[in-house]
């Protein structure tokens, strides 16, 4: 628009009134086409504030005694108190812990493996193998849960598990997979990384295919062992896909899927097994514990947020930040 | 180009460990198909691996007579259809206009989607809000807060936006609205995306669990996640029992596996069909902006 209107003093009066009758007619068509694009979208505005960012002003009872019949607006304010019993209780900071340590492990095995997986399934020659693994793999993504203890507790169970039988047959004793904390762990951290190892893997699939074939040819000439060209040719040809999806991961270093977690604990793992989300299940929801829990949730948002953003900064000193 | 002697141990050593990944994907659920088609017996003995011993269809019957599983398996589907549809139409509403380069703006909106995919309420306030709009115990509470997923609009986004504009110009030209220009034009050259989409959506819905906990206050209402964790959880979902020789011969291992098998069955029917739209997705979403 401030070009057409620099332009128009250089131009013949009769011209400039043409230009200006253009621009006015440019201007009404753009209105014209916004009016059904406007009608569109004013649901999903509605949406957004309604169920996004309405929640985000609800956190405010992090400050409050929230109390059902004062509502949001109208409870009192408490300043840091539910801050203050978060990060004064063995409990809660056990929690956060549990959550931490479960999040990074999972991102520490996770992150790497499904890379790994398409540097594999990129090195098969047979793209009818090549099709049936990856048709295969992708598979448990779609699952929910449920299914996946399911099987997970049937494969490990006690007394008649696949895995259990094995480990009889060479130790004479089975071993409690999932009520000994160190095998949880394994078997939670495991289960993830199964479940969603060959779904993640796609991305990295497609930005392998981007690499020219050529600096492989070039390589092997020059004698390069398959492991150093996949170390000097492929990883570097995924770089930027790598550093964007780690630092997707970071946002959700606070964050251990509720379903999960919830369907794999049990009783005695509990010390190791409790997170974040189940802690404000049970105490929000169950126990009714609003503003306790919500400041937990803000306190998971924020690291959260912080994280991200900081991982993006890190990003755009090498120039592959997210925005 | 001939393999070298060290090309070719890597190329075996490769091949073994991508068939022992898939067999990892694969047997467990082999596994269950076996232990949900075998008689209780060989269930409870412990005999059963990946084949059926005494095949017997006793869990089936006992999961449809004994449990309300059929019940659940239509609020399912209730579930994931109207969810699934809902969640599409709203998804198109947003990624439509934030895909036109003329609508007013543009960057704004799509900023405020994308600052909600970094930043959430989380769950408390959530509840809250759905609770105060009186949507408890309804299935409005699972398909409402999840109409539009940030990172599915996105997807659909980039992908309006690539499509070539000389065919927009050219039927905005013929005095194509942008309703018909959206119905006639964009949406048929988007159909492998909207499949896509239509699958991440579905798979979320058919799945959902914790959701159904949260909101779903009576049992009748249940879908099928939470009805089968239910079972696994405790041994005695079969309760309309009262011949002796009935219990003796149940097996909940036998019966959990046939509502396993029930739940995954409709995601297999449908996965082979939309495998290479996903595929194809999934890359779409790796492009930035």
């Amino acid at each position: 628009m401030n070009i057409a209107e620099t332009a128009v003093p250089e131009l013949a009066p009769e011209r400039a009134a043409e230009a200006k009758q253009r621009l006015k007619l440019q201007k009404w068509r753009r209105f014209k086409s916004n009016v059904p694009l406007l009608i569109m979208f004013v649901p999903v505005a509605v949406f957004f504030l309604v169920f996004r960012y309405a929640p985000m002003g609800g956190l405010v009872i992090a400050f409050k005694d929230y109390n059902f019949f004062d509502g949001v607006l109208n409870s009192p304010w408490v300043g840091f108190h539910y801050f203050e019993m978060l990060f004064q209780d063995p409990r809660t900071l056990e929690i956060i812990r549990n959550t931490l340590f479960l999040s990074v492990l999972s991102i520490v095995f996770g992150f790497p493996a499904p890379i790994i997986l398409a540097i594999m399934l990129n090195e098969v020659r047979s793209m009818v193998f090549k099709r049936t693994v990856q048709t295969i793999v992708y598979m448990p993504h779609f699952f929910s849960w449920v299914i996946i203890s399911m099987m997970v507790l049937t494969v490990f169970s006690l007394e008649n598990g696949a895995v259990n039988r094995w480990v009889e047959a060479f130790f004479g004793e089975p071993y409690a997979f999932m009520y000994n904390k160190e095998s949880w762990v394994a078997i939670f951290v495991g289960s993830g990384i199964w479940k969603d190892m060959g779904f993640n893997a796609i991305i990295f699939l497609a930005a392998l295919t981007t690499i020219d074939p050529s600096l492989y040819e070039a390589a092997g000439m020059d004698g390069a062992s398959k492991f150093r060209q996949i170390w000097h040719i492929t990883l570097p040809g995924i770089r930027s896909t790598i550093i964007l999806l780690l630092i997707l991961s970071m946002g959700r270093v606070m964050e251990v899927g509720f379903d999960q977690v919830y369907m794999l604990q049990n009783s005695n793992v509990n010390e190791i097994a409790d997170v974040i989300s189940t802690f404000i299940y049970r105490t929000g929801l169950q126990g009714a514990q609003f503003s306790l829990t919500t400041a937990m949730g803000l306190f998971e948002s924020l690291v959260a947020l912080i994280l991200i953003v900081t991982a993006n900064y890190i990003a755009r000193k090498f120039n592959e930040g997210l925005w | 180009m001939r393999a070298t002697r060290g090309e070719k141990i890597f190329y075996v050593v490769n091949y073994i460990l991508l068939i022992l990944v898939a067999l990892s994907c694969i047997l467990p659920l082999l596994n269950i198909v076996a232990l949900s088609l075998s008689d209780a017996k060989a269930v409870m003995a412990g005999q059963v691996g990946l084949w059926p011993v005494d095949f017997s269809l006793f869990s089936y019957e006992n999961l449809i007579t004994g449990t309300p599983i059929l019940n659940a398996f239509w609020n399912s589907v209730q579930i994931t259809v109207i969810g699934t549809l809902l969640s599409m139409a709203f998804t198109i509403m947003a990624a439509y206009p934030l895909s036109r380069k003329q609508f007013y703006a543009r960057r704004f909106f799509t900023m405020a989607i994308v600052f909600t995919m970094i930043f959430s309420g989380g769950l408390i306030p959530t509840y809250l809000i759905i609770q105060s709009l009186g949507l408890v115990n309804s299935y409005y509470a699972l398909w409402l807060p999840s109409l539009v997923s940030a990172y599915n609009m996105l997807i659909m986004r980039s992908y309006f936006a690539n499509i070539p504009s000389e065919i927009d110009e050219a039927a905005r030209i013929d005095g194509c609205g942008e309703w018909r220009l959206l119905f006639r034009i964009v949406l048929p050259l988007s159909k492998p995306l909207l499949a896509t989409i239509a699958l991440f959506y579905g798979v979320g819905f058919w799945n959902s669990f914790m959701n159904v906990l949260i909101y779903i206050n009576e049992t009748s209402k249940y879908n099928m996640t939470v009805l089968v964790q239910n079972m696994i959880m405790s041994n005695s979902m079969v309760q309309d029992f009262s011949d002796p020789d009935l219990i003796a011969n149940l097996t909940p291992e036998g019966i959990r596996s046939a509502a396993v098998i029930v739940m995954v069955l409709p995601i297999l029917a449908v996965y082979p069909f939309l495998q290479k739209y996903f595929v194809k997705g999934v890359m779409l979403g790796s492009i930035k902006g």
